[in-house]
């Protein structure tokens, strides 16, 4: 007989003290040192005693309601931090450390943005690991907490913990908007609890499966997807660091093979580089028949990197059943449609002519088809609608127009400028009266049986690696690294390369006149320099133009679509 | 993995080889004394060509080496200077 359905949790304070209390020995989180072996793990009950004595001291220095950023290497601080603000009723505001290295990023935008009264982070990192990590954030007035300093005396009755709300806000999510203008959204106890709840009901998944990420937590598929899935399931989480993925892609798929991981998840071009590295003198005794459910989202899915992974894991017990596309947004909490567990892909052939017209039909030879990837369906509790981008009007099956996602757990909006969110996250379809709807910026179509494809965007955003970038940052670089660059005279665009994956192209205009004469190939180089120092990714081709010669419209805006237009036909004038 | 020690000079050029195989867009210039950067070397790439270059000399390297060693020669320079024992005392 089943077990009575448990009342859902009012938040993630509450769920942290359900777990402590019903499994308080079990190893919630384990972590793996980049070189091999496990560098640490907490149970579930530590894991609350370290979060309620962090607390106290978020609580001296900070009032309920204030913000704290998060600045940590991937690891279990990081999860002590995060319960320790909810504890404390203090907004988590989870954050890329910046690279010791890198040149501008969002960090100060994201301080001017929230305005956070404190930085959690950890001892070394704070006592001089990062001391750049210091001048970077000198002036903004803000206190810095060690997560893993003495806790100090656990006297329970000294300072009240927070009890939070449904309502009641939990973290902002800043992966949106340029770094100019960064969009943090505001996500609540309610938003969280409700994506999870439609988390494990997608996936299946349960207090025995195990999971394994070495994504990001401060991105919202690391953050939500493992890291505050595991502890709502009453599971396991083996965490890597994104360096020791990156340095060796295949030490991921031995984690999962050695825990017996059920549950793991990563953008496309994690299965894309584990294919291109597959070494089979590498892979002795990798058994990758317990993962069930391979989660492939935050970047475009693909066909071919779904075909390539598969062949190549397959003799390793990988089940192409277990590939697992699925489609979301930081502004949805994270998760908006996923397919059934065991189903596979949902794969369709289509007219690649067509979808340049926005229209979704069946291909008129094979050198017309593209093999698009459905992202499944709309989890339970969210609904999923296609709308003409113009007219707002709903449109039908297969009709490609823009995503709009409504549930639960769609934030209210961003952190500042909430009335400019109204028009994001509170559209309203013409003719239906509820004003409930995100507007995703995502376009697709629904098919008859209700699976949802992703055929292109409308936002202007670049994604590569998983991670969005905005073309007017990049052009901001270009423009500035030379003087004898043309100001607003760049274009950022990217193009796809011949397994589908984005890259970064760039179009600058040369100044008319410029004391500092340089040549096209000095030009070049600091481009390509500025761009990778700042916004870390190479790239793959820049074309110096004549002056004058950028398309804009009349009113001087950057056509960055007719550039690219030209620049793939070659019709740009270029130096 | 190379007959040690290797010299400035190996090391040098097994980089250069190696990161003309990895960077694969055009015109971008790999030479000793242009940076990293310049040459479109973003933290991922920098990360996989890390792991090659430990595989080939046999150790163990930080994965900021190349920030701190902003280009081939310089590189080159520490590492070999590493092989003949030398402190890990950081650029300059």
């Amino acid at each position: 007989m089943p077990a009575p359905a448990e009342r859902e949790p009012r938040s993630l304070v509450e769920l942290l003290h359900r777990r402590a209390a019903a499994q308080p020995h079990d190893t919630a989180y384990i972590v793996l040192a980049d070189r091999g072996g496990e560098e640490a793990t907490i149970t579930f009950a530590e894991l609350q005693r370290r979060a309620h004595a962090l607390a106290r001291r978020i609580a001296e220095a900070a009032p309920a309601g204030e913000r704290a950023l998060l600045l940590f290497p991937s690891g279990i601080e990081f999860i002590v931090a995060l319960f320790g603000c909810f504890c404390a009723g203090v907004i988590a505001v989870p954050m890329m450390l910046p690279r010791r290295h890198g040149g501008r990023d969002a960090s100060a935008s994201i301080v001017a943005d929230c305005t956070p009264r404190l930085i959690l982070s950890t001892r070394r990192l704070i006592a001089g690991e990062r001391g750049d990590l210091a001048a970077r954030f000198a002036g903004a007035g803000l206190a810095w907490l060690a997560s893993d300093d003495a806790d100090g005396a656990d006297d329970e009755t000294t300072t009240r913990l927070a009890d939070p709300s449904r309502e009641d806000v939990a973290l902002l999510q800043y992966t949106s908007g340029s770094t100019s203008a960064p969009k943090g959204v505001v996500v609540t106890h309610g938003n969280l609890l409700a994506n999870l709840a439609m988390i494990r009901a997608a996936f299946g998944t349960m207090p025995r499966s195990t999971l394994v990420s070495w994504l990001p937590q401060y991105h919202d598929m690391g953050l939500v997807i493992h890291v505050l899935h595991a502890i709502y399931l009453g599971s396991r989480l083996v965490l890597i660091s994104p360096v020791a993925f990156l340095q060796r892609p295949l030490n991921w798929l031995r984690a999962i093979s050695n825990y017996r991981a059920e549950f793991s998840g990563a953008p496309n071009f994690a299965y894309e580089l584990c294919a291109n590295r597959y070494r089979a003198e590498q892979l002795s005794g990798l058994d990758l028949s317990c993962w069930r459910i391979a989660v492939n989202g935050a970047e475009p899915v693909r066909a071919g990197t779904i075909r390539r992974f598969t062949e190549a894991y397959a003799p390793h017990g990988f089940a192409a059943a277990a590939v697992y596309p699925a489609y979301g947004m930081a502004e949805a909490t994270v998760l908006i449609t996923a397919g059934g567990r065991g189903d596979g892909a949902a794969m369709r052939a289509l007219s690649r002519e067509g979808l340049q017209q926005h229209r979704a039909v069946p291909p008129e030879n094979a050198e017309d088809t593209q093999i698009a990837v459905g992202c499944g369906r709309a989890a339970i509790g969210e609904r999923i609608a296609i709308a003409d981008p113009d007219s707002l009007r709903r449109l039908g099956p297969d009709e490609v127009g823009e995503v709009w996602a409504a549930g639960d757990n769609v934030a209210s909006g961003y952190w500042s400028g909430r009335e400019a969110s109204a028009a994001a996250f509170g559209a309203t379809l013409a003719g239906e009266g509820e004003p409930c709807w995100l507007r995703t910026g995502d376009l697709g179509f629904i098919d008859a049986a209700g699976e949802l494809f992703i055929t292109g965007r409308i936002k202007d955003v670049i994604i590569i690696r998983g991670v969005n970038h905005y073309p007017q940052d990049i052009e901001h670089t270009v423009e500035t690294a030379h003087p004898g660059l043309a100001q607003h005279g760049a274009a950022a665009f990217a193009t796809s390369d011949a397994a589908g994956a984005e890259r970064l192209v760039i179009v600058q205009e040369v100044a008319r006149a410029h004391r500092r004469a340089a040549a096209p190939d000095e030009l070049t180089r600091l481009i390509r320099a500025a761009v990778v120092a700042d916004h870390d990714i190479a790239p793959y081709a820049i074309a110096l133009i004549r002056p004058g010669t950028l398309p804009k419209t009349t009113s001087g805006k950057i056509q960055r679509s007719l550039t690219r237009q030209l620049w793939l036909e070659g019709r740009l004038d270029v130096l | 993995m190379p007959a040690t020690p290797v010299n400035e000079a190996d090391i040098r050029d097994w980089c250069l080889a190696c990161l003309e195989r990895m960077i694969d867009y055009p015109a971008a210039p790999v030479d000793p004394n242009t940076s990293f950067a310049e040459m479109g070397l973003d933290s991922a790439t920098s990360l996989y060509f890390i792991v090659e270059l430990e595989e080939w000399l046999g150790r163990e390297l930080e994965p900021e080496i190349v920030g701190d060693y902003p280009t081939v020669a310089q590189l080159a320079r520490h590492l070999a200077d590493g092989n003949n024992g030398a402190e890990d005392a950081g650029p300059g």
